[in-house]
């Protein structure tokens, strides 16, 4: 499956990619998202790692199972 | 594709990322699983948005029972005031029936008093007359008393005359 294609399923998710290119820090981009976006509003974007755990465990979801599956992910389509 | 070792924290970014807005979805095959969970934000807007249904019923409510209570108080001093108007009329007709009654008492005095007067003037008239035809008689009286003197001198004169000679009636008065 073409990896572009996936990619243009989540707008989001591209938009990270493409700021992760050009070298801008997460936490910066987090917060230029939260302001058109309110489901980021009220997170904590300094301590990014706690945040990220805090939402994973919230939801039930295993943080290094998904963080594995995004790794392979961007692996697979370097 | 550029660095994928995700420094600098962007892992943490696209974990945060995937747990809220979803990764893949559907199209995504093995990451069908990451969909799009409820953050704290969406249950937090949730609960306010029903935290502001709640207080819109309530204002509502309120509104409502303010709008009674407010035509409830409009109608009571409606009629408020209609008894009010009506005890203001009452009172209004008792009181023109009172003075009514103490104008039709006052010309029944007035009347009353106008017969009085009447019968006192008649009266008095008649005092009056009675009066000056007493008056009238009395004269009358007097000056039949006076005649029948004169006519007892003339008399007494003639028959004296008598005796004493002829009777000369161009006699010149003494």
């Amino acid at each position: 499956m073409n990896p572009l294609m996936m990619l243009g399923n989540n707008n989001m998710m591209m938009k990270a990619m493409g700021a992760m290119m050009r070298g801008e820090k997460p936490g910066d981009f987090l917060k230029n998202l939260a302001n058109s976006n309110p489901q980021l509003q009220g997170l904590n974007f300094d301590d990014l790692e706690g945040t990220a755990k805090t939402l994973c465990d919230r939801n039930n979801v295993n943080m290094n199972e998904l963080a594995d599956k995004i790794r392979d992910f961007a692996k697979s389509n370097t | 594709m550029g660095d994928t070792s995700f420094s600098g924290g962007w892992i943490f970014a696209f974990l945060i990322i995937a747990v809220i807005f979803g990764w893949g979805g559907a199209g995504m095959g093995g990451n069908a699983n990451v969909a799009a969970y409820a953050t704290m934000a969406d249950v937090n807007a949730a609960i306010n948005n029903q935290s502001t249904q709640q207080a819109l019923g309530a204002i509502q409510l309120s509104s409502a029972n303010n709008n009674y209570e407010t035509a409830r108080l409009i109608s009571d001093q409606n009629m408020n005031m209609m008894q009010q108007n009506n005890t203001n009329l009452i009172n209004a007709i008792q009181g023109f029936n009172t003075t009514n009654q103490s104008i039709a008492n006052g010309f029944a005095s007035v009347n009353q008093n106008i017969a009085n007067l009447g019968y006192k003037m008649e009266e008095c008239c008649c005092g009056i007359k009675t009066m000056l035809l007493e008056n009238r008689l009395q004269d009358t009286q007097i000056a039949l008393q006076q005649s029948q003197t004169a006519n007892i001198v003339d008399a007494q004169s003639r028959y004296l005359l008598s005796q004493l000679g002829t009777f000369v009636p161009t006699a010149a008065a003494v």
